[in-house]
Formats: C-alpha cells, sequence, structure tokens
C-alpha cells in the first residue's frame, strides 16, 4: 500500500543512507574541476589503501587482459582512465545502494548500477562524439550518480507499478516522473537531490541528479552537462538498461539540440560504443567481486 | 535442450522441442521471431540497429546487431535446420522498438530498426503476421519451439501473447 512520503520520512531515509568515503567525495570534487590533472587522481587514490587495492585489482583482472601485472596506482590510474577510478569509488562506497533490488519499480537489485554505468558511459560519448564543450569525465561521473534517488523511493512504490504505469497509459502528458509524485508525493529527482546535499556533491551533480528529467529548469551554467546525462540515461533505456516499469517513460526534452549537436548516425554510433565498453568495464568490476 | 537466452545483437534456432529462445528487456531494439511450421524450427534475433554501414567491423563480428545482416544470418541458420533458406513458408513476427516519450526524429530508432527490418523481409517476400511495436515501455519475449507460443512481458503490465 503506497504512501505519500513527508518531508520528515525523507530525511530519515537519506540519513539511513551510509555517507560515501572521504576519499570518494574528495574524487568527485576533484574531477569535476574542469581544470584538474591526473596526478590529483593518482595522489588521492594512493591516500586510500582500500581504493588502491580495488584499482590494482580490476586493472590487473583478466577484463583487461594485461601480459604484465601492473602494480603502481600511477600506471593503473593512466590506463584505466578517471572514469574507472570513479566507478570503483563509488562502487566501493555506495555498492550496497546500486545494488538494491528496485522493487517499487519491479527492478531486480544490480539493474540500478547496470543502467547508470550506461547511462555513463553514453553522456561521455555524446559528449565526445558531438564535440559539445562539455567535459567528457564529468558527463561520466553524472551519469553515474543521476539516479540515486530511485533507491530512496523504491521501497515506498512497492506494488505501485501497475497503478503508476495505467496512470501514464491513461494521462497522455504524464510521465513517470508525474506518476511518482502522484503515488508517494516525491519523485525520484527530489529525493537523489536530498542524498546529494547530505553526501554535499558538487552543485553540477547535484544539478543533473535534481533537473536530469527537465533540464530546462537546471541553472543555466550547469544545463549543457544536464542535458548530456538527459541524453545519457534516454539511451541506456533504449538500449534495453532501464530499471523496471519506468523504463522508456520519460520524455525527451527536443531542446538538448541548442548545446549538443547529435543526428542519427553519431546516436546509432554512441549506441555502439556503449555496448562494447559496458561490457568491458563492468566485466572489470565484476572480475573482483564488485557488482556489474 | 532449455532456455537459449540472446543478448543485444545475438540470433539463434532451434528445432528442439523442448527448447525456449527468450531475450530481455527489448528498448529500441527489436526481436525478429520466424517460426517454420515445416520443420517445426523457431528462430529469434535481437536487432540494435537499422544499418551496418556505420560499422561493418561490427556487422562481421555480431552479424545479429543489424536490421540488414541479422535476417540472412538468421535464416542461414535456419537452413541449417532444413528451413527454405529464403524463409518461403517461415511465419515472422516482430516485438520492441519502443520509443522514449515526446521523442524527435533523431531518437525513433525503434522507428528506424522496425522499418528497416521491414523493407529486409519485403526483399525476401516475407511479412510480419503479427507485430507488437513501438510504444514507451520495454519488453522481454520468449518463445516456447513446441508450442510456437510469443509471450510478452513488460514492469507493471501482465503478460501478453502475440
Amino acid at each position: 500500500m503506497v504512501h505519500k512520503i513527508n518531508p520528515a520520512e525523507l530525511q530519515k531515509t537519506v540519513s539511513s543512507v551510509p555517507m560515501i568515503s572521504a576519499s570518494a567525495s574528495r574524487l568527485l570534487q576533484i574531477t569535476s574541476q574542469p581544470d584538474h590533472e591526473v596526478m590529483d587522481v593518482v595522489n588521492l587514490v594512493k591516500t586510500d589503501a582500500n581504493l588502491t587495492a580495488r584499482v590494482l585489482k580490476v586493472v590487473n583482472s583478466a577484463a583487461y587482459g594485461l601480459v604484465n601485472q601492473i602494480s603502481s596506482v600511477d600506471r593503473a590510474v593512466s590506463y584505466l582512465g578517471q572514469q574507472v577510478i570513479v566507478s570503483i569509488a563509488i562502487e566501493s562506497c555506495a555498492g550496497e545502494l546500486f545494488a538494491k533490488e528496485l522493487s517499487g519499480y519491479e527492478a531486480v537489485g544490480g539493474d540500478l548500477w547496470k543502467h547508470d554505468l550506461r547511462a555513463a558511459i553514453a553522456a561521455r560519448e555524446v559528449v565526445i562524439q558531438s564535440g559539445a564543450d562539455l567535459s567528457p569525465d564529468l558527463a561520466f561521473t553524472a551519469g553515474l550518480l543521476h539516479d540515486i534517488g530511485k533507491a530512496l523511493i523504491s521501497d515506498y512504490l512497492r506494488g505501485s507499478a501497475p497503478e503508476a504505469v495505467a496512470l501514464i497509459n491513461s494521462h497522455d502528458s504524464l510521465d513517470y516522473l508525474a506518476a511518482e509524485e502522484h503515488l508517494v508525493g516525491v519523485d525520484h529527482t527530489i529525493a537523489g537531490e536530498a542524498l546529494a546535499k547530505a553526501w554535499q556533491l558538487p552543485p553540477e551533480l547535484t544539478a543533473v541528479i535534481r533537473h536530469h528529467h527537465q533540464p530546462s529548469q537546471a541553472e543555466e551554467a550547469w544545463r549543457p552537462l544536464v542535458y548530456a546525462v538527459h541524453l545519457g540515461d534516454s539511451i541506456a533505456m533504449m538500449g534495453g538498461f532501464g530499471t523496471g516499469s519506468d523504463s522508456m517513460r520519460y520524455k525527451l526534452d527536443p531542446h538538448y539540440a541548442d548545446f549538443i549537436q547529435i543526428n542519427a548516425n553519431i546516436l546509432a554510433n554512441v549506441m555502439l560504443v556503449v555496448d562494447t565498453e559496458f561490457n568491458k568495464l563492468s566485466e572489470g568490476l565484476s572480475d573482483t567481486g564488485e557488482k556489474s | 535442450m532449455g532456455q537459449i537466452i540472446l543478448g543485444v545483437g545475438d540470433f539463434g534456432a532451434s528445432n528442439i522441442p523442448e527448447d525456449t529462445i527468450k531475450t530481455f528487456a527489448l528498448g529500441s531494439c527489436v526481436s525478429v521471431i520466424f517460426l517454420d511450421p515445416k520443420t517445426r524450427c523457431v528462430g529469434m534475433a535481437h536487432i540494435a540497429l537499422p544499418d551496418s554501414t556505420i560499422n561493418k567491423a561490427k556487422a562481421a563480428e555480431k552479424p545479429g546487431y543489424f536490421a540488414d545482416t541479422a535476417i540472412p544470418a538468421l535464416l542461414a541458420q535456419m537452413a541449417e535446420l532444413g528451413c527454405d533458406k529464403r524463409g518461403k513458408g517461415i511465419i515472422v513476427k516482430l516485438c520492441g522498438g519502443a520509443n522514449v516519450m515526446d521523442t524527435n526524429d533523431t531518437f525513433q530508432i525503434g522507428k528506424r530498426n522496425a522499418l528497416s527490418i521491414k523493407k529486409i523481409l519485403w526483399s525476401y517476400g516475407m511479412g510480419a503476421i503479427a507485430e507488437d511495436l513501438g510504444g514507451n515501455y520495454s519488453r522481454t519475449v520468449s518463445i516456447s519451439v513446441a508450442a510456437g507460443q510469443v509471450i510478452l512481458s513488460s514492469p507493471g503490465k501482465p503478460n501478453w501473447q502475440l
């Protein structure tokens, strides 16, 4: 039986989620800065023994097929790239949240992580292949985090998927975001924003989490990034990696074209790269016992 | 014997009655299903994109990925199981090809996939007798070889038959 989530309940749910680790938080801060350098990432990884161990495990996993083992963090970071380091850091400290079974959306455990990883790769590829004036690394990180709110409201939505679907089918103007709001009073972008604030995420990442379904409402400075993730999210769903009952039931905002130039050919190429990169990255992470 | 699971860009066929062929969560991808009443053989492809010209290397590695290479590849596999190599007598069903809401031309990959598949089927003189295409939802599809029954499911909806 669904009921409306009041602000105190939302806050309580947010508080029940473990904080992200200090090094993950710092990593997100560093990689959000447009002028950061690889050495900043290397130095940060070196300060965290757990993260160092995981990074070395991933780079030496079968997925990367290296002939000679890599034992230095410097080489591992430059070989894997910052996006993989961010994925490892987030997965290490918030893996339970991302692996959660989204029963409110009739999605199994792990679907959220897979969707987020696909959206992250797609957002990055959209930026690269369209030549948008944005950091591909930042688009990746933002894509990885954009849907954290679903893990917070999923339990409240339990059993509501048929009602949400019926509601959308009977009202042309409603998408799943509106259905969430109608059913439990809070949609996943609002819940996600509350968690982003508790985690003290950088403002551009918080903006993506809050506005990825309505990018035009984002602060002007972050709008290109929010649009990139908006497209990445759609591409992940189109590729068959949604999070259950809400998949494909969101609106595309055509004003992305004001910021991102993408045609049918570029889109097809992005989808191809997403498939290849996703398989490689999820294989690398799962080889070390991480969720994929 | 058992369940044959097809990922994105995979295709497969079977004439073993106990087998089921299944593919999960078609978004804009389209599943082409072939049933041959004569040989009791069933085939399926999970097609992601309409046209292989954008990446010939990928098409060579995974022909099931593109409409124009998947259909000949699936027919060839079914021919090995005794079906007509030009698809004569084969029953065709199509499903998937969804789009996000309020989509524009660029993002209508689902629609382009379906059109491309139909065009290629026509070139073989084949056409779908049943289809469940478009809409704004993902579909999981399975077919049992013995019954030839195509069952679709989508989170939040009761299962239905095509």
